[in-house]
């Protein structure tokens, strides 16, 4: 929310309450959202593992987010049926890294999901990631569960106003991010903001319809406690899904915020591009979801 | 008193175990998690000697995969028809059917002939490339009718049981519904809800076979199974056989129920093709007289099939496959019949495919489904891809790893990735960016070649609204497209989609005329 919006509310409440008619919601996030410090911790490294636990710790380290006995939703990119090396999937150590990070800090629980566009079990064989969490404990890689899906009232919503989530999505204590950056033809790119398509069920094709809008609609209900951004390697084209090495960048880098708008702000500009060439980042940084300015982000270098 | 095994404690026994076998090869019809399936789960169609004997006459060529199939003609000769009383699951159901349905004893013999007019019509159509065997072979009917009908009318059930529950029960019923439900879904549930066209027909077909046995026990194994007159005429040379060959006069046990109603009902002798082994016979005998052993041809009663009946059928066998071939569907392909990937050339696929439905059991996003007219009469039950169900899967090659007969042939990954099913073609009245100036991307998103076969023009359009505005246009890159229809299964239209997978024009089918 930015100060605009922020005098709006305030406006509205106190002409609300002045003629005793309380037709207005008392928004969550006027109550009680805190806009988080955007601060993106950027690292490079080739040991994945230690990578994400470095990352972590300027923004406080896992503990900051996840507390004892939470039951937290690890939310990685399994969306296509492919191998880690071809870019379109979290890859599965960054996965399995943030996991234990989260065990570690005392969670009851780890929930990892996705909707995924190709085959479900195909998608979480292929990506490595199913494979990859096997045999850890308190932590369930499920497929979804169709009867999971609960629709949700967008009140803030300017394009969608009513979508179907996913429960436990809705439902976690903490709710960790942890998209791959790619090219995507229509947004550009799909990084954090996008990656809620795979907690929301219905006709998702329509969200495309109004692509920018409609993702920064979606991410007001699912506000990520972190988002960890996985660039270990990215898809330059032929995104979102790939299938050429060749379009595929490895740079070793991981990023990790609070803030899920700065987080993709400055993922962009890995690609070369400005946080305001992605119709998401635009619609989310106006909405008062995070900071797209690159000047008031603070990157911290691990 | 103590229990003895007797014969027939062994033969329900192995009855039972290839019932199990047959249904744990049925569940495992599926992705496990590898590309590639661990088990023959085909098997039943590769020991099929009728199966073998269609496929080779039809398409003029051996198939190694169906070598197996040796071993039961082996089989065959020097034990008899074990294959129909010891193994067949159809045969197992029957039986377990019979408990509940008190089929009337000493059913008519009259109609024992059919099945070799049958067996005659299915060889000689196949000598002429029509390939039958699908309406009529037991296992092609059994898997069918489980994979198309009762495996998703039992998940659909189950599901819904569980669903209700959990969506309308207070809480603490789900604790205890849930737990069960995840066992349930875990072993004996399929993965998920698949939907076939021709489920009814499906079911039907099996319900008339369990239908027909208040005529008499095992009447479809004694008056119709092509492969049971396939192994009966196999069973003539066989050497293990009972001893005496003749009922004992007068006596009630063995000829009136006797389950193939094997004994002459005049004078009592034993049809040994007949017999399926199933030793009843000799356990309940009253006096313990008859016994199977090893003997030399005991007994030579002539195969009820005169030579008019022959005839008569060879020339059935010789008159539908021309009868196909007048068919105007050979002239005039459906353009939106699929054939799975790597399916090359419409008449050798229909001459080997043997309808078994293993491929659409197997397909990994419920896209394969039996042909209903689509490709003639002759082609029903045949696999055709539907898109707008479920699309071809890029990374996988389930369908050719299960086919028995190599009808879709066994591809390695590239191969498969390249083989041309058909070719999307976008509907410009439909599609959103085209006809209402709307900006959408969907297909282009989910194209799985590695050089998107779906691309974007930048273009000045009016939207309802008569403003100017830019958006991107799909249109197909026809060299690149396989034909997967993904695109055709993710567009967001309702109904149909805005773009369709038709049947490649690229001298695939063969026997389309056209232009030239």
């Amino acid at each position: 929310m930015d100060r605009r919006d922020f005098l709006r509310q305030v406006a509205k409440w106190t002409a609300g309450t002045l003629l005793a008619s309380p037709i207005f919601n008392i928004t969550p996030e006027l109550l009680a959202a805190e806009r988080p410090f955007p601060r993106v911790a950027i690292g490079t490294g080739n040991e994945i593992t230690t990578l994400v636990e470095r990352v972590l710790a300027p923004l406080g380290g896992m503990k900051t987010f996840v507390n004892p006995g939470n039951r937290v939703v690890v939310k990685p990119n399994i969306g296509w049926d492919r191998s880690p090396e071809q870019a379109a999937d979290t890859h599965p150590e960054v996965v399995k890294a943030v996991v234990a990070l989260a065990l570690a800090a005392g969670a009851k629980e780890v929930l990892v999901f996705d909707n995924t566009c190709n085959e479900e079990r195909r998608c979480y064989h292929q990506s490595g990631i199913k494979p990859a969490l096997a045999g850890m404990k308190n932590v369930r890689c499920d497929y979804i569960d169709k009867r999971k899906f609960v629709p949700v009232d967008i009140s803030k919503g300017k394009s969608i106003h009513n979508w179907l989530f996913y429960r436990d999505a809705l439902e976690a204590d903490c709710y960790i991010n942890v998209p791959i950056a790619k090219h995507h033809s229509l947004a550009r790119l799909t990084i954090g903001l996008k990656n809620i398509m795979g907690v929301i069920g219905g006709h998702r094709g329509e969200i495309h319809q109004n692509i920018g809008q409609n993702l920064a609609d979606l991410n007001t209900v699912i506000r990520p406690a972190l988002t960890i951004v996985d660039a270990t390697r990215i898809l330059l084209r032929n995104g979102p899904q790939g299938g050429s090495l060749r379009d595929v960048k490895v740079l070793n880098t991981i990023l990790a915020s609070a803030d899920i708008v700065a987080a993709d702000a400055v993922a962009t500009t890995l690609f070369g591009l400005n946080p305001t060439d992605i119709p998401a980042t635009r619609a989310a940084a106006a909405m008062g979801l995070g900071e797209m300015n690159l000047a008031r982000i603070e990157q911290i270098r691990v | 008193m103590k229990y003895r095994p007797t014969t027939r404690t062994f033969r329900k026994l192995s009855q039972l175990l290839f019932l199990i076998l047959f249904f744990v090869l049925f569940r495992k019809t599926d992705y496990s998690g590898s590309d590639t399936l661990p088990y023959a789960v085909n098997l039943f169609f590769r020991w099929d000697p009728l199966v073998a004997a269609t496929v080779t006459l039809a398409a003029r060529k051996v198939i190694l995969l169906l070598l197996p199939s040796l071993f039961v003609i082996l089989l065959t000769v020097v034990m008899g028809r074990v294959f129909c009383g010891w193994v067949c699951p159809m045969g197992t159901l029957l039986d377990l059917l019979d408990k509940g349905i008190h089929p009337p004893g000493n059913p008519s013999v009259r109609l024992r002939k059919m099945k070799y007019l049958v067996l005659i019509v299915l060889l000689v159509s196949s000598l002429f490339s029509l390939q039958l065997i699908g309406f009529l072979d037991p296992f092609s009917l059994l898997v069918r009718g489980a994979a198309f009908s009762i495996d998703p009318m039992f998940n659909w059930l189950t599901t819904g049981f569980f669903d209700t529950i959990y969506s309308h029960a207070p809480a603490f019923a789900d604790r205890v519904t849930e737990p069960v439900y995840s066992v349930l879904k875990n072993g004996l549930l399929p993965f998920r809800q698949s939907f076939y066209f021709l489920s009814t027909l499906s079911l039907m077909i099996l319900i008339a076979i369990g239908a027909m046995e208040k005529l008499g026990k095992r009447f479809w194994c004694r008056n119709l199974c092509p492969l049971g007159a396939l192994l009966a005429l196999f069973s003539r040379w066989s050497f293990f056989r009972r001893i005496p060959t003749a009922s004992c006069r007068n006596c009630p046990q063995c000829a009136p129920n006797c389950r193939m109603n094997a004994f002459d009902p005049d004078n009592g002798k034993l049809h040994h093709e007949e017999c399926n082994l199933c030793m009843d016979c000799v356990d309940d005998c009253l006096n313990q007289s008859p016994r199977f052993a090893f003997t030399r041809r005991n007994n030579h009663v002539p195969v009820d099939l005169g030579r008019r009946a022959f005839v008569g059928s060879a020339l059935a066998g010789m008159a539908l496959p021309v009868a196909a071939k007048v068919g105007a569907i050979s002239r005039v392909p459906h353009p939106l019949l699929l054939r799975p990937p790597g399916v090359k050339n419409e008449t050798d696929f229909l001459s080997l495919c043997v309808r078994c439905g293993e491929c659409m059991k197997a397909c990994i996003e419920n896209a394969l489904q039996p042909c209903f007219f689509e490709s003639g009469y002759q082609g029903m039950f045949s696999p055709r891809l539907v898109p707008r169900l479920g699309y071809c899967e890029f990374n996988c090659t389930l369908c050719g790893q299960v086919c028995p007969t190599g009808a879709i042939p066994k591809l390695l990954l590239p191969a498969k990735q390249k083989a041309i099913i058909g070719i999307a073609v976008f509907d410009v009245n439909r599609c959103l960016p085209y006809a209402n100036g709307i900006p959408c991307m969907v297909c282009e998103e989910h194209c799985p070649t590695s050089k998107k076969a779906i691309l974007f023009r930048d273009k000045t359009v009016m939207n309802r609204k008569g403003e100017e505005l830019v958006v991107k246009q799909p249109y197909v890159v026809e060299e690149l497209c396989i034909g997967c229809g993904i695109c055709e299964n993710k567009c967001p239209l309702p109904g149909a989609s805005a773009i369709r997978v038709l049947t490649a024009s690229k001298g695939t089918s063969g026997y389309s005329d056209g232009y030239g």
